[in-house]
This record gives C-alpha cells, sequence and structure tokens, in this order.
C-alpha cells in the first residue's frame, strides 16, 4: 500500500513529467503527496557568493512552489510542499527517511559530465540510497 | 583612453567568459576566474605578449583592491551578531583554534620544509589558515544544523578565524609606528560610532534612487582603507571589521547587500580574481609542484587536527564531524587575499606566490572532493540513528528542511 509520495521537483520539462506522474498515483492510492525542491548551493563554493546563491535559489523555488500548490489544490486530495538546502539526492533520501515516504519519484535529465563526476546523477543517486521504492520518469 | 577600453573590454569578456564555466561547472565564479586570469596570461602572453592584459595599470589595480575590500566588507557583513555575542566564548577558542593551527603548522612546513624566509613563511601561514564562512554555511543548512548551539558555534567560530586571518595580515608585516596608534585610535571610534550611525542615517536621507547607502559606506571603506595603508596595514582588515560591526544593521538589509553584491560580482571582483590567476607564473608552479603540494596537504592536516577534534568534543557525529572539518579546510578569498598582499609588498616572490595561490585554489577544491566522495550521502546510510552521546548535536527539528509550506 503506498501512503506517502515524495515528489522532487525543480521546475525543470523533466521534473514536470514526475510531477504529473505522482499525482496520479497519489489519486489512485489516495496517498499523501510530498513535494520536495532542494536549493543547491555551489559543489565548489566561496565567500558571499555561496550565500547569495542560497538566497537566490530560496527565493526562486519558493514562488515556484507558489505556483504548485494551485496546481495542487486541483490534482491532489493531500499534499505538502518543503523547501530544503542541499544536494538534492541527499535531501530526498533524508526526507523520505524522516517522513515515512513509501516511494519516491523523480524526474530525469541529462547532467553534464562533471556534475555526473562530482556527485553522480540525482536519480542514481536516488536510487541507491533510498529507504523504500523509486520511480525515475523520462520524458 | 582607446587603450583603457580594450583592455576593460578584455577583462570583462575574460569575466564573462569565467562566469559561464563556473555555472557550467558549478564552481564559485571566484575559483572559474582566477583560473581563467592563469590561463589567460599564459596564453596571451605568449601569443601577443604581456603587455595587452596590463594587469599592472593603476586603474586597474584600483578595480582590483576595491573588489578585494568590499568582497570582504559583504564577508564580515554575513556575521550574526547575536549568536556571536552569545556563543563568544566557545567560538573564540574553536577559532583561535582553527587559525592558530594551519598557521603555525604551514609557517613551519613552508619555513622548515620548503626553506622560504621568516616572513614569507609567516605569509605562508596567514594564507593557509583561513576558512571559507560561506561553505560552512552551506553545509549547516544541509545538515539542519544551523539552528543548533552547535552549527551556531562552528559558524561564528569561522568568523573568529577569517578575522584573526585579517588581523595577521593587517600587523604581522606592518612596522608598529605612532601611524598604527594613529590607525587604531580612529578605527576604534569608527567601529564604535558606526553602528551608531549607520541606521540612523540611512532612515534620515537613504532609500532614494541616488543610492546613498553606497557611497556611504564605500567612502568607510576607502577612508580606513586608506588609514590602514599609510599605517602600512592591509585595507581588508577595517573592512571586514566594518562588515562585522555593521552585520546587525547594513547585514540585515537584504536589498542592499544585493545592491552592492551587484556592484561587487558585477564589476569589481572579476578585476580582482583575474588579476591574482594572471599573476601566477605557470611555467614556476610546474617546475616546483611540491611546494603547492606540501602546502596544501599541511593546510588540510592541521585543520584537521585542530578542527575534528573540537567538533566531535561539541558531540557532533563522526562523519558530520568528518564532513565539518573538511569544509572548514576550504578558503579561496582570504588565501588569496594574503597571497596577493604577500607579492605586492615584496614578502613572497613570484614563485612563491604562484605555490600558495595553486595551495588556495587546490584548498577550495580538494576537501570538497573528498567530502563529496567519502561522506555524501553515504553518512545517511549508517548515520542516520545517532548514538546516544551524538544526538545532542543534532537539532531538535532533524533535518535540513529550510521552510515547511503548509
Amino acid at each position: 500500500m503506498i501512503r506517502r509520495i515524495l515528489l522532487g521537483y525543480d521546475g525543470s520539462e523533466s521534473s514536470d513529467h514526475a510531477y504529473r506522474f505522482a499525482a496520479e498515483l497519489a489519486r489512485r492510492y489516495e496517498a499523501e503527496l510530498h513535494v520536495l525542491a532542494v536549493a543547491r548551493p555551489p559543489d565548489l563554493g566561496d565567500e558571499v557568493e555561496t550565500e547569495a546563491l542560497i538566497e537566490h535559489s530560496r527565493r526562486h523555488y519558493e514562488q515556484m512552489l507558489a505556483k504548485l500548490r494551485r496546481r495542487l489544490s486541483h490534482d491532489v486530495v493531500t499534499a505538502h510542499t518543503s523547501l530544503a538546502v542541499g544536494h538534492p539526492a541527499e535531501q530526498l533520501v533524508r526526507y523520505a527517511e524522516q517522513h515515512g515516504i513509501d516511494h519516491i519519484v523523480v524526474g530525469h535529465r541529462g547532467h553534464t559530465l562533471f556534475e555526473r563526476w562530482l556527485i553522480g546523477s540525482v536519480a542514481r543517486q536516488v536510487i541507491a540510497h533510498a529507504p523504500c521504492a523509486v520511480t525515475v520518469v523520462r520524458r | 583612453v582607446t587603450e583603457i577600453w580594450t583592455q576593460a573590454a578584455l577583462w570583462l569578456g575574460l569575466a564573462l567568459l569565467a562566469t559561464l564555466l563556473s555555472i557550467w561547472l558549478r564552481v564559485a565564479t571566484a575559483l572559474s576566474e582566477i583560473v581563467v586570469g592563469t590561463i589567460a596570461q599564459l596564453v596571451i602572453g605568449a601569443a601577443l605578449g604581456g603587455a595587452l592584459l596590463a594587469g599592472d595599470a593603476s586603474w586597474l589595480k584600483f578595480l582590483a583592491g576595491a573588489g578585494a575590500i568590499v568582497l570582504t566588507f559583504l564577508a564580515g557583513a554575513e556575521l550574526d551578531p547575536v549568536v556571536f555575542k552569545r556563543q563568544w566564548k566557545q567560538a573564540g577558542a574553536v577559532g583561535l583554534v582553527s587559525f592558530a593551527a594551519p598557521f603555525f603548522g604551514c609557517a613551519a612546513v613552508a619555513r622548515y620544509g620548503l626553506g622560504w624566509s621568516v616572513d614569507a613563511s609567516w605569509l605562508a601561514g596567514i594564507a593557509m589558515s583561513t576558512t571559507s564562512v560561506a561553505v560552512v554555511y552551506a553545509v549547516m543548512l544541509e545538515f539542519g544544523l544551523n539552528r543548533t548551539d552547535y552549527g551556531k558555534t562552528v559558524l561564528a567560530a569561522c568568523f573568529v578565524t577569517d578575522l584573526a586571518t585579517v588581523v595577521a595580515l593587517g600587523f604581522l608585516f606592518a612596522p608598529f609606528s605612532a601611524r598604527t596608534l594613529v590607525f587604531l585610535g580612529v578605527g576604534a571610534a569608527v567601529f564604535f560610532v558606526l553602528p551608531w550611525l549607520t541606521p540612523r542615517f540611512f532612515r534620515r536621507f537613504g532609500g532614494r534612487p541616488s543610492e546613498l547607502e553606497a557611497k556611504f559606506l564605500m567612502l568607510c571603506l576607502f577612508g580606513m582603507g586608506a588609514l590602514a595603508s599609510w599605517a602600512d596595514s592591509e585595507a581588508v582588515l577595517p573592512a571586514y571589521l566594518i562588515g562585522m560591526v555593521l552585520a546587525g544593521t547594513v547585514g540585515k538589509d537584504h536589498e542592499l547587500v544585493r545592491r552592492l553584491r551587484t556592484l561587487t560580482f558585477g564589476l569589481l571582483t572579476p578585476f580582482y580574481f583575474i588579476r591574482a590567476g594572471s599573476l601566477v607564473s605557470v611555467p614556476a608552479l610546474v617546475a616546483a609542484p611540491a611546494a603547492m603540494l606540501v602546502l596544501l596537504a599541511a593546510k588540510m592536516a592541521t585543520k584537521v587536527v585542530g578542527v575534528y577534534p573540537v567538533t566531535r568534543r561539541y558531540g557532533a557525529p563522526r562523519q558530520e564531524a568528518g564532513y565539518t572539518t573538511l569544509l572548514m579546510s576550504t578558503g579561496l578569498t582570504f588565501g588569496t587575499i594574503s597571497a596577493l598582499f604577500g607579492l605586492s609588498h615584496g614578502v613572497i616572490d613570484q614563485g612563491q606566490y604562484s605555490a600558495l595561490v595553486a595551495a588556495v585554489v587546490g584548498s577550495a577544491v580538494v576537501p570538497t572532493l573528498i567530502a563529496n566522495a567519502f561522506f555524501l550521502p553515504r553518512h545517511l546510510l549508517g548515520g542516520a540513528v545517532p548514538s546516544a552521546g551524538e544526538a545532542n548535536a543534532l537539532p531538535a527539528e532533524v533535518g535540513a528542511v529550510a521552510r515547511r509550506v503548509p
């Protein structure tokens, strides 16, 4: 039985596909849908700029989540939206552990070679470490 | 004049390229600008002659110097004065250990391992003692530790470390004279008056398109910078202190801070970091890479020896203590500022400068890569349930959710 679904959302086209899949899943199972956006600091950061980037990302994601909440009120019975700071895969896994998530849904999009080398694909990392089932939605 | 505009266009072209690279590679723009500056000097210097970049032009030196001063001010203004006042004893102890261990350790390594002169060794110690507060802040947010006593103490300690760095830079190479006393006297008065005067002045005359706030702040920064230089000290010292004393007023005015960041990142710091990179001698670095590697290893080792036991004593789980310690080994801005101060004041030569800047760049990259490779996200697996002794370091609301939107 799926009671709580977690969606990793960054506003991209691929995460939008993942949203539609997760909303459908939540309706069918009458499950709660938790949406987590993650503001990501630079992988190799420095003074002032890192804080500026975190602030900028937070503002961006808060606006994005505000828009998403209007969609959620139409599409899903029970929904929660949250904003975290850090590496997306790590924060998704952490959130899933803390909130007893049964199923994680993430989109899949291309990464630069450097990003993959540095921390790996978000989807791959979530699959590797998630405490529950994971669906990666491809376009 | 045509020559100046051409050079300015060339430098801003390099800045734009560096910014694009930083976006693509997800690294700090400063890091990207230093590397671009180094490569540009190597390529343009070899192909078209070193004069084209003209890193010694006075207008360029002014923009670069102003960049270092305003950036340092903004770094100081990120301090949380309430937390600092509450935890200054612990933060002072941790911060001073975090400064002293690499300062003395790296200076000893430079003196006895690399055979540098006494002054050059002290400068190496200063350049390698820094900590990037912002990087540690990001880690604290990730772990949700920014609300705990542990997180707040470590963050405040990072400010103490950087303060110790700029104080050492400001006074270690300055002869103590009557000018020093004047600088200290005027500085003390200014640092005392500014937190009282600034908010009142801004309330009365600020909030207009004429950007009175920016002009006032830069007047204070350049004025105190001039006084520091007159006393043979370093302009970033008063800039950092002004930032710290105004953190509770100007630092909380997010709109003003954003406008200052635009000025700083958009115009000033590209000149500073590209210039810092352009002064690196790649041939010198290639001829003697050991100095860079030894200094980098010494910085990381001494930070671990100094900081790790303290974080453990506060009850941080091993993984998070290790992660925090590694991230406290990063430090690009103040490391570069210290190295460039040494080169421009004749304390170190270009070969030593190149080794120091390369080690500073390495300190911004290597600890993070190690931390990500060994601690992310594996720390979640074994470390999800803390032992009884480790629980104190975790926040009441465990996790890193920055804001829950109902």
